[in-house]
Formats: structure tokens, sequence, C-alpha cells
């Protein structure tokens, strides 16, 4: 299976969610099932503002957005177009 | 017996606007010393005889942070109480996942106390604009519990909630907790997810015109210069918007003073109404606008949504000094007065970063060192100019000393952050993008009154207390006839090889101490022992005196650097100590940034004078 950090998806592109990397701490784990991202929920990616700024993704009908500390260490495997 | 209401939800559900729909806005804020959570109790005026409490925003039941905990344990002891009669729990039903997460946890521990729980169903005014339809009553077999729908904006669902309300439903048996449990939090994950899925709305059909604003909001360069003019616009309603209150609240207590203190007659009473009261604690009186304005605004800011957006602009270069993106407002803040930008630190959700900031703030270039700045530039740097008259150096030095501020505040928050081991107990940057709405005015005015009667009740004992010390000091024993045969100018002889490697004398040094508190007081007391009335409106005179006095650039250049890293004021310092929860924090800053202000100095001057 092909997965890749949420961090590296382009705009516009779905993926969803496979995992956890090791090296999130279980209080950033916690609270992000919390949020809606648990294993196999799809993730939009909305906007990847500028100069390395938080991007900004679609859970459900949640917006959110995460800083590279903890976007790279959620797993992804996208998903083909319409899918 | 009186009945109490909990009122719950996630954060951005739309709770607090329900409340002072039930309230009617007459609340009492708890606030709990060192953390920002805030529980407020109010009655309700439809229903005599029952309170309802609000208890802060929260994903979920199991803390992250010190502020979380508190939050968790005081929801616990809530649902404790005989008192409790009913549990009311708000959703956001256009975000329904992350609602019912909470919703389902609550729902446990009430039952396990015997308490009844009231789900509401919020924001239906959206799913009426786009004439989305769900089913509630599914949702409530599954919950077991009443869903009401309701709109906190428009009224709609209140009278059937206040009608489930005004029912004193008979005690439940608490449900006890099973014998085994096997992950219960994972079960209730996959259980909100499935009712979400089943009830809540489908597509992106709620979230699109949020994204086109955030295309506009958030774009590289659009947002950005978004961001520049709302941030100017927040800064001049600081300096400017709070200016004719603040004018009108110094005139006040003087035309009061003008009219209290000739009719006390010549003497000790008179003198110290006139100087400790009216002068001293009137000083800090006059920020009271500058802090309401400010919370005004940051809350138009937080409710319209887009300080979500503006936290995350700012995140990365923030990010470098350990700070977050939502720092960026109280040290903007800061820059107007420290006090408004500690009390805007409340929004940092991580306690961390949250301390980060409260380091950061006191060195920020407050209005407060203005008058020193410009007196002593005035001093020292000369009216010339250079590239053809474009650049005035008076207005190059200022420039300076602010760019030196702002800098030094980051460097400071960026080292202690490098030694700060506790990440780990932090919260991650997982930022909710709220949807834009119009904030309601009144809430916000009456959130504002009541951050200004804190400050007012909370920072005014400490500094009646350091101020009427001071006015003791400067009157006795003569009467306050002459300051320099005071007993303040006794210490500052004392003191006053202290000065010394600075070039500064004894005159300098009691007006100094006296600048404890408040920097600006600096300029009026080397006007008195100048015999310069009026020096704070009119420094000519006085900088002649300066020069007459044999003071020399290098030790003026030392005194700017001093004055920018101190932390020198009173206000400021009770407040931190209010707001972090104990005088540890403010103690340690006044030490550190004490002594590295006066070793700075110390370099400077000794540099300058080597030239």
């Amino acid at each position: 299976m092909h997965t890749v950090p949420l961090w590296t998806l382009t705009k516009g592109q779905r993926a969803a969610i496979r995992g956890f990397t090791d090296a999130l701490p279980d209080s950033y784990r916690q609270r992000l099932t919390e949020m809606g991202f648990h294993a196999g929920e799809v993730v939009t990616c909305l906007l990847r503002p500028a100069f390395g700024a938080p991007r900004v993704y679609r859970v459900s009908n949640t917006v959110y957005s995460l800083d590279e500390d903890v976007a790279a260490h959620v797993m992804m495997q996208p998903l083909e177009a319409g899918a | 017996m009186n009945r109490r209401g909990m009122l719950v939800g996630s954060p951005n559900c739309g709770k607090t606007l329900l409340f002072n729909r039930l309230t009617g806005l007459k609340q009492k804020v708890a606030n709990f010393p060192g953390i920002t959570i805030e529980l407020a109790h109010g009655p309700m005026p439809a229903i005599p005889g029952v309170t309802l409490t609000d208890y802060p925003g929260s994903y979920s039941l199991r803390a992250l942070s010190a502020d979380e905990t508190v939050a968790v344990e005081q929801f616990h002891a809530g649902l404790a109480s005989p008192e409790v009669s009913h549990v009311v729990c708000v959703i956001d039903v256009t975000r329904m996942e992350k609602s019912l997460y909470l919703t389902l946890q609550v729902i446990r521990h009430a039952r396990r106390k015997g308490k009844h729980v009231i789900v509401v169903a919020n924001m239906m005014d959206v799913l009426d604009a786009h004439k989305v339809v769900l089913d509630l009553d599914g949702l409530a077999r599954e919950l077991d519990a009443p869903v009401i729908p309701l709109s906190a904006r428009t009224g709609r669902g209140m009278p059937e909630l206040l009608d489930r309300l005004r029912e004193d439903p008979p005690r439940q048996v608490p449900e006890p907790a099973p014998q085994i449990e096997i992950n219960p939090e994972l079960l209730i994950q996959q259980q909100a997810h499935r009712l979400a899925g089943k009830y809540g709305p489908r597509g992106d059909m709620l979230v699109r015109s949020q994204n086109r604003m955030d295309a506009f909001f958030l774009h590289s360069w659009f947002g950005g210069l978004a961001f520049f003019a709302i941030m100017y616009l927040l800064f001049q309603s600081i300096f400017t918007g709070a200016a004719p209150a603040m004018d009108a609240v110094g005139g006040g207590l003087g035309a009061i003073a003008a009219w209290l203190v000739p009719l006390m007659g010549p003497g000790l009473a008179a003198d110290f109404t006139s100087d400790a009261i009216f002068s001293g604690v009137g000083a800090f009186l006059v920020f009271v606008p500058q802090i309401f304005v400010l919370t005004l605004i940051v809350g138009l800011l937080e409710d319209s949504g887009y300080m979500a957006r503006a936290a995350l602009i700012c995140h990365r270069p923030l990010r470098f000094f350990g700070l977050t993106g939502k720092s960026f407002i109280p040290m903007l803040s800061g820059v107007a007065c420290a006090i408004p930008g500690v009390y805007a630190a409340r929004a940092i959700d991580s306690p961390r970063r949250r301390r980060l900031t409260y380091m950061a703030i006191p060195l920020m270039p407050c209005s407060a060192r203005l008058p020193v700045y410009a007196l002593l530039i005035a001093a020292f740097i000369p009216q010339t100019t250079a590239m053809a008259g474009l650049v005035g150096m008076q207005g190059l030095a200022m420039f300076a000393l602010y760019f030196f501020g702002l800098l030094f505040g980051l460097l400071v928050a960026g080292l202690a952050s490098r030694r700060d081991v506790a990440a780990d107990a932090d919260v991650p940057f997982i930022l909710e993008m709220p949807a834009y709405r119009m904030p309601a005015l009144g809430p916000l005015i009456q959130k504002s009154a009541h951050r200004c009667m804190h400050f007012v009740t909370k920072a005014g004992g400490v500094i009646l207390s350091v101020t009427v010390v001071v006015w003791i000091l400067g009157y006795f024993p003569n009467g306050g006839t002459d300051l320099g045969s005071s007993w303040l100018a006794t210490i500052g002889r004392v003191i006053e090889p202290v000065f010394a490697p600075l070039g500064l004398d004894w005159r300098y040094g009691v007006a100094i101490l006296t600048s404890f508190l408040a920097r600006e007081v600096f300029v009026g007391t080397l006007g008195t022992i100048f015999g310069i009335q009026f020096a704070e409106q009119n420094m000519v005179p006085l900088v002649e005196r300066i020069h007459s006095s044999g003071m020399e650039l290098a030790s003026g250049a030392a005194l700017l650097v001093f004055f920018s890293v101190a932390l020198m004021c009173v206000s400021t310092m009770a407040i931190l100590a209010r707001e972090s929860g104990s005088w540890k924090l403010p103690a340690k800053m006044f030490a550190a940034y004490g002594a590295a202000g006066y070793v700075g100095a110390i370099i400077v001057y000794q540099l300058l004078s080597m030239l």
C-alpha cells in the first residue's frame, strides 16, 4: 500500500488516513482522532498557503489547519480523482 | 432547593451565544489562577430559581493540557453536585462528528451520576439556508436523549429548550459503570463516526462559501495585504480609538481631584489624595479604555472567524521563536501596552506557548516607554537628516529602539523555548477553521466590560500598595517640599554606586526608582528634581537641564538600553502574576530582565565612553 504524509498532499488532492507514525506523541494522536482524523477517513487538502504556513484540510464537514509538525506524521493513501 | 443546569459543547459550536440568550447577559465569570478557562454562571430569567453554568468548549473529556485538566475536573465536580438537574450538550449540526464525540462522552458520564442530558442541535439556521433536512428524531432515538433543533443566532427552538429546562425531572438512578470495558474511547469514536455518517449533513455544500473566503484571506498575496490592513486598523484602534476615552478618564479624574483636594485644605491628607490616589492610581485607570477597545476588537476577530486565519498566517515565522501564530495579537497589543497584551494571550490554548508569549510581551516597545525614549533622543540625537531629508536621525533612533524591543522579545522567547523540555505536554497546532460569521456585539461588549473590571479589581490592590509606599518615601520627612531631601532621595544616594557604572548620579537613580510605578514617571520625576513643572508636556527645558547636569551621550544610550529591556511596570507584573497563577514568573522576569538591562547598559556605556 502506497502511503504519503498528509503534509505532501497537493491542493485539491484527496486521500484516506491509514495511520500515524510512531514519532507522533500519543497526546497529539489522541487530539487528532477526537477531531475526526481516524483510519479510513477521507481528507481533502483545501489550501497550501505560501512560505511553509500551516495547510488547510477538510475532514468530514470540518476544516482544520495543521502545522508540518503534525501533518508530517499522518500517513495517507492517495485516492484517484472521483474515488 | 435551587436547581442548576450545565452547558457543555465543543469549541465553535455556538454555546456561548446560547448561554447569553438563556441568561440575558446577567452572568458572573469565575476565573482560575494561572489558566485561561472561565466558568460563567447566570440565572435564567425565563425560569426563576434555575441557574446555568457555561463550561469551556472542549473536544473531549480527556485532557491534554493543564487548562483542559481544570476544565474537565470542573465538569465532573458539576455532575457530582446534587443541585444539577440537567446537562445541556450543544452540538454544531453542520460539523456533527467533532461534536458527537464529546456528546457521547458527556451522556455516558451524566448517566452514571443520574443526570438528564438534553442535546441541542445548534446552527439550524445554516441548514435551513441550504435547505438541508436532517433526521434528528432518529439521532435522538440512538442517543436515547432528546435532541432539540435550535438556532442560538435567530432564537429558533428556544421555547422548546426552555420547556425542557422547566421540567424538574425525577432523579434517575445512576447507571453503574460496567465491570469490564475494553477500550471505551475507541467505541465512542466509532459510534460518533457512525452517527455523523448516518445523521449528519452530506457533501461539501456547507463549507463551499467558507472555502471561497479562505481562498482570499489565506491567499499568498491578497491574504497578506488583508492581514496587514486588519492589523493596522487594530493597532490604530488601540492607540487612537481609545485615546478620547483615555483622555476623558484622565480629565475626569483630574476634575474630581481639582474639586476634592482644595476642600480638604493643605496638608498630608490633601497631598496624599492628590499625588498618591489621583496621580498614582489614576495613571493605571487611564489604561482601562485601551483594554476595553482591544478586548472588543479581538472578540470581533474571534467571533467573525478571522482570528484563526490570522493565527495561521503568523504561525510559521513565530514558530521559529518557539511561539505560535496566536502569539501575534498579544505581542502586537503589547506595543501599545503590555497589560491588554497579557490579557489577549488568553486566546493561546497551549500553556507552554502562552508562557513564552508572556515572556516576550513586556519587551515589546510599549507606549509607556515612548516619553522616556522621546526625552533621551531629544537630549542626545541631533535633529539632522540624511538622504535628502528623507531620513531623520531622531526618527531613525526611535525606529531602532522599537525594532530592538521586538527582536529582543522574540529572541528571549526563542531561547526560553529551547530550554523548555516539557514540549510533550503541549497541545498540537491543530486549528479548527470556524465558519465566517457576523459577530454578536452585545455579548462582546459585556465580555470587554468584565475584562476591564477584572483589571481594576485584581491589579488595583497591588498598584495602590506600591504607589503608597513610593509616595511615602518621596513625601517624608519634609512634607513633600523637597524631593531631594526625602527618604527616596536618601535611598537614591545609597544606591548611587549602582548607577555610577552608567555615568548616572543619584538624581537619575531616584527617577529610575520611581519609574518602577510606570516607566513614564521617569520624565515627571526628573522634572520635579530639576524644578521643571509639566515636564511631560514640554520637554525642552528638561533637555537643557539634562545637558547642564553633565550627562553624556554614553549615559543616555545606556539608559535607553536599560529602559528597553528592564521589566519596570508594577501593573504588568500584577497582571502577569494573576494570569500565570503565581508571582514566580513575573519575579523571575523582573530579576532576569533587570539584570540583562543593567549589564547591557554598562556595556553600552563603557563602549561609547571609549570612543
